[in-house]
């Protein structure tokens, strides 16, 4: 049986009115934020919203939150339009951003504040468990403003799921957190998908994370979708790879021959880096044998959701 | 010492004027308030010295402005705090309404507005021996019409706020101070020039403390004065909502992330 929706978006559009210019007296141009973004998410889906700065990731999340207005579009939660139902539907959503902070109340006040928001019964169980999951029960009682930005982060986070909620808004959850506890709070993001099945959209810059926490990646750019599918997916759609060859013998013979046939070449010590199309390898490899040029080993990279982000990037600043 | 780094901070703060209106309005705006104020009330006590208990006039007039003064400050300040410390957009984001805030606001306002005006009151009789409750609840309508008014203006301060940013602040120290001088808080509208006279007749404050001072001086309620205040009182605060509301649409269009 298909899962159910939690969240579909139809034809969500964006413009900023530039507003009047009393220095120029007249109306500035109007900025396309986003146009007609549509999409679905469906219980215990993570799905990575990516896209270069001023993409319109941010904005299509503030959207979802209702606190930027859209100018088209609707927006759905569990089957219901959200201009009609917003207190009950957002009852079952919540939202984390790297940017937000927090008043000059201690951890638990500002979490109690929130718990009574979402009405939580038992609350201070529910800030106990969180605050233990995100390994910050001992900061419980120390004012938000005096954390670390990474020990902020997983307040905010612990917030966010205070209301058990059905659909997560995240924008850049693991920003400014170490290694090691962007890691353990992925497994906790995975650990409530898999147990309770909470949906997620999820933006990130983290190209790894991405293609390790979501299920599906939509890639906005300058506002519209350009791309929807999986972390591989979208990877598999760059066609060059980047192969690595440790030469022994035609180091200079290898350089000029890649050059020659257009393959941008890179040489480190007795290491050289081909980009070259994945289905010319073998060719390549074949032509190398015949010109006698001898390698001991060598690696081939595939692409990865980070060259499929670069090459998007790239073609933003060509257009 | 060095000059040139004074001279960058002196520039910083004369940048920050150029984009921040509120600071320059503030230079003029203050002087300008506490000479018309205490102007007016010179005059009135030249004139009238003799016939007033004085005393009791100014200390209430004092105490009783706090009361509008507190509910509106309550209702900016608090939307302040929640842009000072970056919070506005989590609890917006929550299942909480505009109205509910709203509703929220409005009555800390009154619960601060009630401690602080009963410490006003305490501090006035201790001090100067002055029990301006000797009126007893004959001031409860008069109070109570005071606190919706620092609701509705409280309310525009704050729909002001919210559509143009924290750059304009200083509306919420300001704006109900605007209204100081027509309210006739120390001296009767009488004493105010012709034109002062016709915009202290849409204040509903002016005629609260008009009919405080008739309660204070002969012990008996103007009718008139007070159902005209409680007229207009009303009128504003539906404004005000109004007013409030259209902001807060306003704003949801730029983005509420952008004010923080």
């Amino acid at each position: 049986m298909p899962s159910k929706i939690v969240l579909e978006v139809n034809n969500l559009t964006k413009v900023f009115d530039g507003g009047f210019s009393f220095r120029k007296m007249k109306r500035n141009e109007p900025t396309l934020a986003v146009y007609k973004v549509s999409f679905k998410i469906h219980e215990g889906e993570i799905v990575g919203l990516l896209g270069p700065n001023g993409a319109g990731k941010t904005t299509t999340i503030q959207m979802l939150l209702g606190t930027t207005a859209e100018t088209a579009g609707t927006i759905k939660y569990f089957g219901k339009n959200v201009k009609k139902n917003r207190p009950e539907l957002m009852q079952q959503v919540n939202y984390s951003s790297a940017y937000a902070k927090l008043p000059w109340l201690t951890v638990f006040e500002n979490l109690m504040v929130f718990a009574k928001l979402y009405q939580v019964e038992k609350p201070e169980e529910r800030i106990e468990m969180l605050l233990s999951e995100f390994g910050m029960s001992e900061y419980k009682h120390k004012i938000a403003n005096a954390l670390s930005a990474g020990q902020l982060t997983r307040v905010l986070l612990a917030k966010a799921f205070i209301n058990f909620p059905r659909i997560l808004l995240l924008d850049e959850p693991t920003a400014s957190l170490d290694p090691d506890i962007a890691d353990s709070v992925r497994k906790f993001l995975l650990k409530q998908q898999q147990k309770y099945g909470v949906a997620m959209l999820f933006t990130s810059h983290n190209m790894a994370e991405v293609a390790e926490v979501c299920d599906r990646v939509i890639f906005l750019r300058k506002g519209k979708i350009v791309a929807e599918d999986t972390p591989d997916g979208l990877a598999k759609t760059v066609k060059n790879c980047t192969l690595r060859l440790w030469v022994g013998d035609g180091l200079k013979r290898l350089k000029a021959f890649a050059q020659g046939r257009g393959y941008p070449v890179k040489v480190s010590g007795r290491e050289a880096e081909v980009v070259i199309k994945e289905d010319e390898v073998a060719a390549f490899l074949n032509k190398l044998a015949r010109h006698n040029i001898k390698y001991s080993k060598i690696s081939i990279d595939k692409p990865t959701l980070e060259d499929y982000f670069i090459a998007q990037s790239g073609r933003e600043n060509e257009s | 010492m060095s000059l040139n780094r004074v001279k960058a901070i002196w520039w910083r703060h004369a940048y920050d004027l150029k984009h921040n209106v509120g600071r320059l309005f503030d230079t003029f705006y203050w002087p300008a308030l506490d000479i018309v104020l205490w102007g007016m009330t010179s005059v009135y006590f030249q004139q009238k010295a003799a016939t007033a208990d004085i005393v009791l006039v100014l200390l209430s007039g004092l105490v009783f402005w706090q009361v509008i003064w507190r509910s509106q400050y309550e209702v900016t300040v608090n939307l302040l705090e929640e842009l000072w410390s970056h919070n506005l957009v989590n609890v917006l984001a929550t299942p909480l309404t505009i109205y509910e805030w709203v509703v929220a606001v409005i009555c800390l306002g009154f619960i601060r507005m009630f401690f602080a005006i009963g410490f006003g009151l305490a501090l006035v009789y201790w001090l100067y021996g002055v029990n301006i409750l000797q009126v007893g609840w004959m001031m409860v309508p008069f109070v109570a019409l005071l606190l919706m008014s620092g609701w509705y203006i409280g309310l525009v301060a704050a729909g002001v706020i919210l559509r143009f940013g924290m750059r304009i602040e200083v509306i919420a120290w300001s704006g109900v101070s605007l209204l100081a001088p027509f309210s006739a808080i120390y001296y009767p509208v009488s004493t105010l020039p012709e034109w002062g006279q016709r915009i202290a007749a849409w204040v509903p404050a002016s005629y609260v403390f008009e009919g405080m001072r008739v309660v204070l001086s002969r012990g008996q309620i103007d009718q008139a004065m007070l159902l005209k205040s409680l007229g207009l009182t009303v009128i504003y605060l539906v404004l005000g909502l109004g007013f409030f509301w259209l902001m807060y649409q306003q704003r949801r269009k730029l983005g509420v992330s952008s004010l923080e």
